[in-house]
């Protein structure tokens, strides 16, 4: 048999944002679906989103209510999201109320109902809400597992693709009939975390298909619900060749101890202390891409855009003109309560808008904070999946970190996140003659080679401005109590690996 | 919304009863104009709420349509949603020339008033399109608020 011989299956859009991607291109149909979640997790809402985005005329659905919220409050609710298109009642959605058939009779009773409408109507898509409640007590285990095999294979048969909603807790998962009929499973959960809710999804089964394993967020606001996958909707993306190209911070010196730049598509750490100047580092980096032509984003935290923007300024750097432009775009991303996936999803989505090639991130230690505390916890790799997507499609990207300055160690990160980037670009407080001046040190480039030289800087009108040569006379630099050796002062080269010399 | 029906409401009962009278002169009648216009919204709102979500919606438009009309007073929702004692009520000359009581008039304009506060104009007018697909039904632009 070629593959052209093998049935193809049609996938129907779930209606929400980011959920076709999870499951793998859409909902299979004619598909035998259960909905499960405890209450609040967003099961009807789900359920809404998915009749309204697939019910038309021709291809009708039929929401049968059970025992449980009245349909009138149901719809009194659910038309106040966006996705509600009222004209779609009754012609494409009909709501059919089965509690009198559940309480006056038996399980039979009910199949013949939901027989009986679906053979009038035919719909393309069948939602039970809720269908626990129609079998929480059954005469027998055998009773239900008819029951539900001979729903499932009349709803099939009927070309309709159905939705049971029930309230199960996870426990239940294990030897249960339904489950094990079922083609697609779909499980929301809602938990706390300290103050914060937590919404996760999960595909446990979805036969015919492979959606996305793991447990995804989700956020329900007035649209209703928004999904975001752990892969960050980058799965069926080609991932960019690795560029070639050397990206300017603006700052000549530096893109000199860099061997001529940022590589393209490389994560760039820039760790110091408070006032060590990493932001402004960031801003230059930024408005140099834009010089040349290169759109670019700048994810903030700790302070508004307009607030980002002026800063700028004081560095003779016009933020204000490529915003305006579509060149630019700063985004404040609402704190405390976010996952990782929902500010990928922010970030994702003004990197298509405007195309951006170079993304700030300012900084992890605001982005951190800015998430659930649930989300904490696995901050590490939440880092390592964002900064390989946005790689991968060729956004470079440079993060910021504060890091407590210590007269004992060098510390890149408190986040033990150094393998995470490519390269990183260390900035320190050192104590010379009296003063407390800064020096630079390109720690690493993953991509080849830089200066080991040790500069300081200065903050000026004009940003970070690195000061002469590097600094030959001090021993200890690093340490931030460096001892004044009796070298004098040269003017020197900057020094790079034998290898970077010998490039052409 | 006060204790006076909505006049876009009684507008659309009146338009239904009128409906429902004219097609009684046409065909068979079973009942008067009102009990054929209440059988009609009770198979298709108890369709939607089941029946006892239509007897508690009926029970509350009569109980406010007695406080607007007392004739309805001896008039009941019985457990299945069903009306009784409207036939006592309405006017037997006029029940018999299929005329518009006003009592139905009341108790409808109370339900609908009762629909458009929990479901909204649209879906209102879309349900009773569905019951009504013939009726020439205008729109009632009316202001939200809980039934006093």
């Amino acid at each position: 048999m070629s593959t052209r011989d093998k049935v193809e299956i049609n996938k129907l859009p779930t209606g929400v944002p980011g959920l076709d991607e999870i499951v793998g291109g859409g909902l299979p149909e004619f598909s035998f679906n259960i909905i499960a979640g405890a209450p609040g997790s967003g099961k009807t809402t789900l359920a809404h989103q998915l009749v309204f985005a697939n019910a038309t005329p021709e291809h009708p659905a039929l929401y049968f209510t059970v025992l449980g919220e009245s349909a009138i409050k149901m719809l009194r609710y659910q038309q106040q999201y966006t996705f509600f298109d009222p004209a779609k009642l009754p012609g494409s959605i009909r709501f059919i109320n089965l509690s009198q058939v559940v309480l006056k009779n038996d399980l039979g009773a009910v199949l013949g109902e939901i027989t009986k409408e679906v053979e009038k109507t035919n719909p393309a898509i069948v939602v039970v809400d809720s269908f626990r409640t129609m079998v929480r007590t059954p005469p027998n285990d055998m009773d239900l597992q008819s029951f539900i095999q001979r729903l499932a294979l009349f709803l099939a048969s009927w070309q309709a693709t159905t939705f049971l909603i029930g309230e199960y807790a996870e426990e239940e998962l294990r030897d249960n009939p339904i489950f094990t009929v079922a083609d697609g499973l779909f499980w929301l959960r809602q938990t706390a975390e300290r103050n914060s809710i937590v919404r996760k999804l999960q595909i446990i089964k979805l036969r015919g298909q492979a959606s996305v394993p793991g447990l995804h967020t989700f956020r329900i606001t007035h649209a209703g619900l928004q999904a975001f996958s752990r892969t960050f909707g980058l799965t069926a993306r080609v991932r960019n060749p690795i560029g070639q190209r050397r990206l300017s911070f603006g700052i000549p010196e530096l893109d000199k101890m860099l061997g001529g730049g940022v590589r393209e598509g490389d994560s760039v750490l820039v760790a110091g202390s408070s006032g060590t100047g990493k932001s402004v580092l960031a801003t230059q980096f930024i408005a140099e891409g834009i010089r040349h032509g290169e759109p670019g984003i700048v994810a903030v935290f700790e302070e508004r855009p307009q607030a980002y923007a002026e800063r700028a300024v004081s560095l003779g750097l016009d933020l204000e003109t490529p915003q305006k432009d579509g060149k630019l775009t700063i985004l404040y991303l609402r704190p405390l309560d976010l996952s990782v996936d929902e500010t990928m999803h922010s970030i994702l989505d003004a990197v298509q808008k405007i195309g951006a090639k170079r993304l700030v991130i300012d900084s992890l230690a605001g982005f951190e904070m800015a998430l659930s505390p649930g989300f904490r916890a696995d901050f590490r790799e939440s880092l390592y999946r964002m900064i390989f997507a946005l790689t991968g499609i060729g956004v470079t990207i440079l993060s910021t970190v504060e890091v407590d300055e210590s007269f004992t160690e060098f510390p890149f990160s408190t986040y033990s996140i150094s393998f995470l980037t490519d390269d990183i670009i260390r900035l320190r407080y050192v104590s010379i003659d009296g003063q407390l001046r800064k020096i630079l040190v390109v720690i690493k480039m993953r991509g080849g080679n830089h200066a080991k030289d040790i500069r300081e800087y200065e903050i000026t009108s004009n940003g970070v401005v690195i000061l002469g040569k590097r600094l030959t006379n001090y021993q200890a630099l690093i340490s931030g109590l460096p001892v004044h050796s009796d070298r004098s002062t040269q003017e020197e080269e900057p020094c790079h690996d034998s290898e970077f010399k010998n490039q052409p | 919304m006060n204790m006076t029906t909505l006049p876009e409401m009684r507008d659309l009962a009146q338009q239904l009863l009128t409906c429902e009278a004219a097609g009684g002169k046409t065909s068979e009648p079973v009942g008067s104009a009102t009990l054929r216009v209440y059988e009609k919204l009770r198979t298709r709102l108890g369709e939607l709420a089941g029946t006892a979500g239509f007897q508690s919606l009926a029970s509350r438009a009569l109980t406010l349509a007695k406080s607007e009309d007392p004739s309805l007073g001896s008039v009941r929702v019985a457990v299945d949603g069903k009306l009784e004692g409207m036939s006592a009520v309405e006017s037997p000359l006029n029940a018999e020339k299929d005329e518009i009581q006003e009592g139905g008039v009341v108790l409808f304009s109370r339900l609908f008033g009762l629909l458009l506060i929990f479901l909204g104009e649209a879906l209102t007018m879309n349900l009773i399109r569905d019951v009504w697909p013939d009726a020439a039904l205008g729109d009632g632009n009316s202001e939200n608020g809980r039934e006093v």
